[in-house]
């Protein structure tokens, strides 16, 4: 149990997203077994690694470092595969959540792996509902992200006439764009959440003044504005659907992904900002878990 | 004897093409029998026109007679006034037995465009009696087509290629609406048209959980009955743009040899509603929905009866072993009624051989009764039993000759040499 790595469930999800691939070919209930079971072994050693790793830090996970942190996000994601092929086996869904779950995992590698020794000091509570909330957020964002390319590919799809012959089975677009809503739904008010929560510690833990010129939290409000908007407009338009809500959501999403990505891997290659340092945001464990 | 089919289908050309040689209506199509029979009056003749096919048959006994494949193409020239250039390169001929084979393919579904539907044998039928209520019917075409309707209930019977999605409205629902709606009874559903196909689509989606139903047809009455018996509302044309805007799936399966909805039509019904998706499938062929209503947002989806051809042949090859067994059923069947053409054809010849010699046995009997008057009854009764005897014997071998020989094709020297050698005159 203690001996295991990343690269186990790494390698478990890279064979089960091959075996989808394969299924893409041809449906059947040996190949849907396999990359079933190759997810299911992952994700038990995921949450072996997962576990190993705050019983080491004394921490749970989601607070331990950025790197378990963002494991934990593909945790979720995985989770959400896994529960959905329970219930629809027919649907193609690894061949979008999969290669999301291996980036995540190949991104962690370029993130943050000590242990937080600031949390110590900090609230735990707080700390806890900011890092929780920002990776149900987060998981939420990635569903949208999926969602609607799932979306556009299924209308796509039926605008050219083409059915399931590709072996590519998804759900209708009505299912689709539902599913979207509540993610977005979901996902919004937990960022916000997170968001908010980190503020709330960067002004209990730092004697400094909080600057709203700072860059990160310039983008960081930027990604989170336009999710917002989004939110807000499918809040307020009535049985929002079509392609229309698709690529807005697939937009905000993916800019507010890419921003955090960003914002996590980039202190790891030292580039610096215009704020004087590294692109840092002290008190977002997303950003930087170990200096909180 | 000739027999033969011209046809397009589904597979040798397109929509446009197959909607312009169509025969929408009843009165269009007394009229083209009118015009073949004057233009070819020994010919039997029986036009096949749904929306995946046009096929005309035609059968004569004398084949120097009858018309070939270029006459016929003529004829469809003429009579639908497009220029011949313009689907020749379209049309298909088969003559004797493959055009037999053809018709039972036909039939049996396994040319249709959804392996296994039941439309195909209806329509066959409707041809059959459209040909006879206009007199172009004749014996041959009779035996073909009461044959092929024999057949694909062999066929169904035997085979498994009617399990499954077996309509075009099955395979458009399943395939395409499903990935558009998760569910249809929230959905409401306009059928334009109250004929056979309406009522399949109207039975497959109420099977998927549709409540809603509308039925707009011509003839409002119509439309009321067909509504009724699905648990809709019937209404007249004048409805048509109202009703069009109301609904999330759009049948239309009319006879309409133009569009009834056309692009403008479509964008003002679904003003206020372009933001919703409309699943719209026209299986009407000319097509009752112009293209173009697929043009007007990207929440329409537009389907007609050749964008499920892809959908249709994967089908079709998930099912291969039950084609290969249909197939050997209507081999055997065809060569079965091509025997018994031939053996009909050698039917005078043999009627009259034997009336021939039963005639000149009857006269010899009859000197017999007049030279031996003592003979009792019971003895003149055993006399004319040999004498039946001797001339069945007699008869026996030249009749089986012409039997086998018959099973390959009509016996035309065998008959000749019969006429020849025994003076049978017709």
């Amino acid at each position: 149990m203690a001996n295991v790595t990343v690269f186990c469930f790494l390698a478990s999800y890279s064979v089960a997203l091959v075996v989808e691939l394969l299924r893409l070919q041809k449906q059947s209930p040996t190949r849907f077994l396999g990359g079933y079971a190759f997810a299911a072994a992952g994700f038990l050693a995921h949450t072996l690694f997962l576990w190993n790793q705050g019983r080491a830090s004394e921490l749970p996970p989601l607070l331990s470092s950025s790197r378990d942190w963002t494991l934990v996000l593909a945790w979720l994601v995985v989770g959400f595969y896994l529960f959905v092929i329970t219930f629809d086996r027919q649907v193609s869904i690894g061949v979008f959540l999969l290669p999301l779950v291996l980036a995540l995992v190949a991104a962690s590698y370029f993130v943050v792996s000590t242990p937080n020794d600031a949390l110590l000091t900090a609230r735990h509570g707080w700390t806890m509902l900011h890092a929780a909330s920002l990776a149900i957020g987060m998981a939420g964002v990635l569903a949208g992200i999926v969602l609607s390319l799932m979306y556009l590919l299924q209308h796509r799809r039926l605008r050219h006439k083409y059915s399931g012959a590709d072996g590519l089975r998804l759900p209708s677009l009505e299912r689709l764009s539902r599913i979207n809503w509540w993610s977005v739904m979901v996902s919004v008010p937990l960022l916000t959440l997170g968001m908010g929560s980190g503020l709330v510690l960067k002004m209990i833990g730092s004697a400094e003044s909080l600057s709203l010129a700072d860059p990160v939290i310039v983008v960081n409000g930027i990604s989170w504005l336009s999710l917002t908007g989004v939110f807000g407009w499918m809040l307020l338009t009535p049985r929002a659907t079509g392609k229309q809500v698709a690529w807005r959501t697939l937009l905000a999403c993916a800019f507010l992904l890419l921003t955090v990505v960003s914002l996590l891997v980039l202190p790891q290659i030292g580039l610096e900002s215009g704020h004087g340092g590294v692109v840092l945001h002290d008190d977002c464990l997303i950003c930087r878990g170990d200096t909180l | 004897m000739k027999l033969q089919v011209i046809y397009c289908n589904h597979q040798t050309a397109r929509l446009d093409v197959r909607e312009r040689l169509a025969f929408t209506s009843d009165d269009q199509l007394a009229e083209a029998y009118t015009q073949f029979r004057g233009s070819f009056p020994g010919s039997e003749a029986v036009v096949l026109s749904t929306c995946n096919r046009v096929e005309l048959y035609t059968a004569q006994d004398d084949e120097g007679g009858a018309p070939g494949h270029v006459e016929l193409a003529e004829f469809f020239s003429r009579f639908h006034g497009i220029p011949i250039e313009e689907f020749f390169g379209d049309l298909l001929t088969h003559n004797g037995p493959d055009a037999v084979r053809h018709l039972f393919r036909v039939c049996s579904s396994i040319d249709s465009m959804v392996l296994g539907e039941p439309q195909i044998v209806s329509q066959v039928k409707n041809a059959y009696r459209r040909s006879e209520e206009n007199q172009a019917c004749g014996p041959l075409t009779n035996a073909l087509f009461q044959g092929a309707i024999r057949v694909s209930k062999r066929v169904r019977s035997e085979t498994r290629l009617a399990e499954g999605r077996v309509s075009i409205a099955s395979v458009a629902v399943g395939e395409f609406a499903r990935g558009i709606f998760d569910r249809f009874d929230d959905k409401t559903v306009l059928v334009i048209g109250a004929g056979e196909m309406a009522e399949e689509t109207l039975r497959y989606l109420q099977d998927d959980g549709v409540r809603e139903v509308l039925v707009i047809n011509r003839d409002p009455q119509r439309a009321e009955v067909l509504a009724r018996e699905w648990g809709g509302s019937g209404y007249g044309m004048e409805q048509l743009h109202d009703l069009l805007g109301r609904a999330d799936v759009v049948v239309s399966a009319t006879g309409a040899d133009q569009p009834i909805v056309d692009a403008e039509m479509f964008r003002r019904a679904r003003r206020g509603n372009s933001d919703q998706p409309v699943f719209v499938l026209d299986l009407g062929a000319p097509r009752d929905i112009s293209p173009d209503v697929a043009e007007i947002d990207d929440n329409v989806f537009l389907y007609d009866v050749d964008d499920l051809q892809a959908t249709c042949e994967r089908n079709r090859k998930l099912r291969s072993r039950e084609i290969e067994r249909a197939l050997g059923i209507i081999d055997e069947e065809s060569d079965r009624f091509m025997q018994e053409v031939y053996h009909r054809a050698t039917g005078p010849i043999v009627k009259r051989l034997r009336e021939q010699w039963l005639e000149v046995s009857e006269q010899e009997l009859e000197r017999l009764r007049t030279k031996l008057g003592h003979l009792e009854e019971e003895d003149m009764g055993q006399v004319e039993q040999t004498i039946q005897r001797i001339v069945n014997k007699l008869l026996h071998p030249p009749l089986e000759t012409l039997r086998n020989e018959a099973r390959e094709g009509t016996p035309h020297g065998l008959l000749e040499a019969l006429r020849r050698l025994f003076h049978i005159h017709d």
